[in-house]
């Protein structure tokens, strides 16, 4: 009996398990390589800036992010941030890690990306490294200041502020302005260790204050009675109301405690019926209650997430904002499952109980408002050149989604000029702007959560803002004025 | 009817291959050479010191070894030493060139008054250990004599293994269980295959492998007439006697015994298949096949219930979804993965009381299985930096990668060479394992046609589970990487192993012996 016909077929057999490696290998290297350089545990794509000059950021035509050389060996590129603080919640930092446009552009500002090696084949080809491209974003630096200034003015001791400022026409956005902030460059690759200490300790924060957290996208905060804009509009697609419709403003008992919700006057529109324009501007809770009660929480959860709520809003690729919600349950710290009852439904009418937003979420409900319904999906980077000045990418607007009607954002917004004309925000009349106010209590030792809400200018707006100040006082008071100017910044160009 | 391989003896020319030969050894040497200066030329931009020392001795060593195996074994297979030689040299390059980048480490640890790092590359040390598996190529091919002069001097032929089938196979066991034994047996990374024997680690798997290719080849040469040929036919699958079954479970046992032991589901994975292929080739039936992959699937399948074995679970569940695990992650009873890594508080909680694997003590605080799969995660990463030209060699950064210059070697040249390299060095592979294959056909006598078989697939065996795991085809086990992995059992094996082949192939290409007929004179008588 001979034995070669076997050792053919084991021969054969062995050759297979070549062609397997073989085609896991074009797998991984072939049609895999670009996920992996960019999986977010990927340190490399970090770290290598320290050996090539990365591309710049820039705003409105000014340089805010740069690479220089340090004339050490390890790292060789440096990182300098101008006004680090004031940019950070876009810029975000970089040092073996990265956030924001730094992480989300890192291959373009690296120069790895393929729009930049395909372009220059042949550097790649030779091994010559290609170099980073350069950043513009859609911020408009003096009111990124302006914003920021107001919000470390206007923001109580050890607490937080946001501001966001979007175009309503395209989504870009002008203003992300977050207090407290870090600076980057305490963080950046030339700081070595020092560097890496300091990210674990602004990691940890004092209290509710992560540094490393911006409070523009990134943290959520009770809307209060700004999200009373969600609430009508909602109430108009379901209940068929309008701007005209009576609705009732007297005192509302809760139907599980049996505690009343108190209006914050019982006067005027809040006396007992009025329309929903007059209810809205004087911010009676009563009527938004008992809309929410009307529609139930799985409505207002729905209705919410037409705007937006429910989902990461992504802004870049890889760069996405915090999740805001009107959540129909929760779970506790155990892992049970509560339910957000009748009680919990009315104080969600009123953006309390357990709804969330983020400052941007709240800038895209005053953009549908604004724009006939329509949100714009929020960007930050506006174009990429290549150091030829060759463009890589140009932001094209999309939209995000259609919240309402035009003729109910056209209502919504009349609605939200009588605030200011004469409702809760008479203190802001005459400085171009209209919105909602929001004053939302964060339990007790907690200062509100203080919200202007709205667009400017107010006839024909271009602009949609939302701020956010944890202080004593209120939306009108404190949110109020610090939207004003960083409006009055935006609309000087 | 003619087999294959009088076939192929056929068409032999019976030519001695010698220049071929060399010209494929400068060939590799080229390459070898150009590897180091492109190291040295893309990090210091000039041609370094290392091209002299290690590529002149690497090239040095090649050339006696060549010059051996033309003298003693000229009708060798002008193939199998310069591939073996370019694997080896490319191997050497990619550990120097890690070297420099990882002694500066070794410097720290050293003025530190530390030990040598262990996960550092040692690129002298290689240069050493090529020296010592030339040398044993060279001694190997120069001691086994052809297989037809049986009263040569020395008369030790690769035959000659038959007559001590048994004892090989004992020396085997013991091999494989030394490092088992305490005192001797050392734990590297987390895998317990190394014994210490003075100052050097050794795995005597490495070399327990071939010595089992050579008992399995002695064993089955006596008894394949008979499992091939009696046994109860079953539809189209002819089952063997009880008897014939005995073997094939004892090294079942066997291997499950490595797996339990030494928590070493590679090795385990080799012999078995290694084993049923080579009763493959000496029975063609391919039920032994069905039975054998039949048996280890049902091995398998025990040590994912048993509960001390949870980890080879887990090896599969990393292999399927591996992102969770990165940086350590718990295996809940549950099947939930939790995250244990640095950043997590019940970590931080261990590491502040100083426990020696923090995460690994969190874990058991959950009740679950901890693992990390960053080791394999960070190779692919390597090889998606790679991508398909690779960063060229010296400018990428394999250095990020855990054991980059042994168990993920392959990842680590496929960051510099690329997608390009990586199937170069599997042809080169796939072409030793042809070419020992093609061996195996030509050889005329069946334990020697076993031998030279098993020998081969062994080898091919030994590059898919470890290739096949850093690449994540197959679940991740700890293997060297033939010829290219740091250290020295491996390579000394490997060479040994090329040894062989080589000889055998001289054997199984030589002109057969020609009959004396050259008695003429004594038969002419003068008639004048």
């Amino acid at each position: 009996m001979n034995m070669d016909k076997p050792v053919r077929r084991v021969a054969i057999f062995a050759l297979l398990l070549f062609f397997g490696l073989m085609a896991q290998v074009n797998y991984v290297q072939g049609s895999q390589a670009e996920d992996l350089r960019t999986d977010a545990r990927n340190s490399r794509q970090y770290a290598d800036v320290f050996n090539s000059p990365r591309g710049q950021i820039s705003a409105g035509g000014e340089v805010l992010v740069t690479s220089k050389e340090t004339g050490k060996d390890n790292p060789k590129y440096g990182r300098t941030y101008k006004d680090g603080a004031v940019f950070a919640p876009i810029t975000g930092y970089f040092n073996g890690n990265a956030t924001q446009v730094e992480r989300a552009y890192n291959s373009l500002l690296g120069g790895k990306d393929t729009r930049i090696t395909q372009q220059r084949w042949f550097d790649t080809f030779i091994g010559k490294k290609a170099e980073g491209a350069n950043v513009e974003l859609t911020i408009d630096p003096q009111a990124q200041r302006t914003a920021y200034e107001q919000l470390k003015a206007g923001t109580a001791q050890g607490r937080r502020g946001g501001a966001v400022v979007i175009d309503v026409k395209t989504g870009a956005v002008k203003v992300a302005a977050s207090w407290p902030s870090f600076d980057p460059n305490e963080v950046a690759p030339q700081t070595g260790e020092k560097g890496g200490k300091r990210l674990e300790q602004l990691d940890k924060g004092d209290g509710v204050v992560k540094p490393l957290v911006d409070n523009a996208l990134s943290q959520t905060f009770p809307p209060g009675s700004s999200f009373k804009a969600v609430v009508s509009a909602i109430g108009m697609q379901k209940l068929g109301l309008n701007s005209s419709s009576t609705v009732d403003t007297g005192q509302l008992i809760l139907p599980e405690s049996g505690r009343p919700l108190p209006n914050s006057h019982d006067t005027g529109n809040c006396g007992g019926a009025a329309p929903l324009r007059g209810a809205f501007a004087e911010s009676c809770n009563t009527s938004f209650a008992k809309m929410a009660l009307s529609m139930g929480i799985q409505e207002l959860h729905d209705g919410a997430t037409r705007f937006g709520f429910g989902k990461h809003v992504q802004l870049e690729p890889d760069m996405y904002a915090a999740e805001s919600d009107v959540p129909v349950s929760i779970k506790d710290a155990k892992g049970n499952t509560i339910e957000t009852g009748k009680d919990g439904t009315a104080r969600s009418g009123i953006g309390q109980e357990n709804v969330r937003a983020t400052p941007l979420q709240m800038a895209l409900v005053a953009c549908s408002i604004a724009n006939d319904g329509k949100i714009m999906n929020p960007y930050v980077v506006q174009k990429v050149r290549a150091k030829d000045q060759s463009e890589l990418y140009n932001a094209s607007p999309k939209e995000f989604g259609e919240a309402m009607s035009g003729d109910q954002a056209g209502q919504l917004e009349d609605m939200m000029r009588a605030v200011v004309s004469e409702g809760t925000a008479k203190n802001l009349a005459g400085r171009r702007i209209a919105g909602k106010t929001g004053t939302a209590e964060q339990g007790p030792g907690n200062p509100n959560a203080n919200w202007f809400v709205g667009f400017s200018p107010v006839e024909n707006p271009r602009y949609a803002f939302a701020v956010m100040v944890e202080a004593p006082g209120s939306g009108a008071a404190n949110a109020g004025p610090v939207a004003a100017a960083i409006m009055a910044k935006v609309l000087q160009k | 009817m003619q087999s294959i391989g009088d076939q192929i003896r056929a068409h032999l020319p019976y030519q001695r291959r010698n220049a071929a030969s060399l010209a494929l050894l400068a060939f590799a040497m080229v390459l070898t050479l150009s590897a180091f200066a492109e190291v040295g030329l893309a990090r210091d931009g000039n041609i370094p010191g290392g091209l002299f020392v290690y590529g002149g001795g690497l090239a040095v060593l090649a050339f006696i070894a060549y010059l051996i195996q033309a003298k003693f074994t000229p009708y060798a297979d002008p193939l199998l030493l310069p591939l073996a030689v370019a694997l080896n040299g490319i191997g050497l390059a990619m550990i120097y060139r890690l070297d420099l980048d990882t002694s500066h480490d070794r410097k720290v640890a050293a003025a530190a008054g530390k030990k040598l790092l262990p996960d550092a590359a040692d690129a002298p040390g290689q240069l050493m250990w090529t020296f010592i598996g030339i040398a044993l190529f060279v001694g190997a091919v120069m001691i086994m004599r052809d297989t037809d002069k049986p009263d040569a001097p020395l008369s030790f032929t690769p035959k000659t293994a038959q007559r001590y089938t048994y004892l090989i196979g004992l020396t085997a066991v013991v091999l494989l269980l030394l490092p088992i034994v305490p005192g001797i047996g050392a734990e590297i990374n987390g895998a317990r295959v190394w014994i210490h024997l003075g100052p050097f680690s050794v795995q005597p798997g490495e070399f327990a492998k071939l010595l089992l290719v050579v008992f399995f080849a002695g064993y089955l040469v006596n008894k394949r007439q008979a499992m091939s040929l009696i046994g109860k036919k079953v539809g189209p699958i002819s089952l063997p006697r009880a008897r014939d079954l005995g073997p094939i479970m004892v090294i079942w046992f066997f291997c499950l015994g490595v797996l339990f032991m030494q928590k070493d589901l590679g090795t385990a994975l080799l012999f078995f298949g290694l084993f049923v292929s080579m009763l493959y080739i000496a029975t063609q039936r391919v039920s032994w096949v069905v039975i054998g992959v039949g048996l280890l699937s049902v091995g398998i399948f025990i040590a994912t219930l048993l509960p001390f074995m949870g980890h080879v679970n887990q090896r599969i569940d990393i292999w399927q979804n591996p992102k969770p695990y990165f940086d350590g992650g718990c295996l809940l009873e549950s099947g939930k993965v939790v995250p244990v890594n640095p950043d997590t508080t019940i970590y931080k909680k261990y590491k502040a009381q100083g426990t020696i694997s923090p995460g690994f003590s969190a874990c058991a605080e959950l009740g679950g299985e901890y693992s990390d799969s960053a080791q394999l995660m960070k190779g692919l990463f390597a090889l998606g930096q790679g991508g398909v030209l690779g960063t060229g060699l010296g400018q990428g950064e394999p250095w990020r990668t855990p054991l980059s210059f042994s168990d993920f070697i392959f990842d680590s040249l496929g960051e510099e060479l690329g997608l390009t390299g990586l199937m170069v060095l599997l042809l080169i592979y796939a072409l030793i394992v042809q070419r020992g294959m093609k061996t195996a056909v030509a050889a005329r006598d069946p334990f020697l046609k076993l031998f030279a078989g098993g020998v081969s697939f062994v080898l091919a065996l030994q590059v898919f589970v470890i290739v096949g795991g850093v690449t994540r085809l197959i679940p991740l086990t700890g293997l060297t990487t033939p010829f290219l992995s740091q250290g020295g059992s491996s390579l000394m094996a490997n060479w040994i192993l090329i040894a062989i082949l080589v000889r055998m192939s001289h054997d199984a290409r030589k002109p057969a012996p020609q009959a004396i007929q050259d008695e003429g004179m004594t038969q002419i008588v003068s008639t004048r």
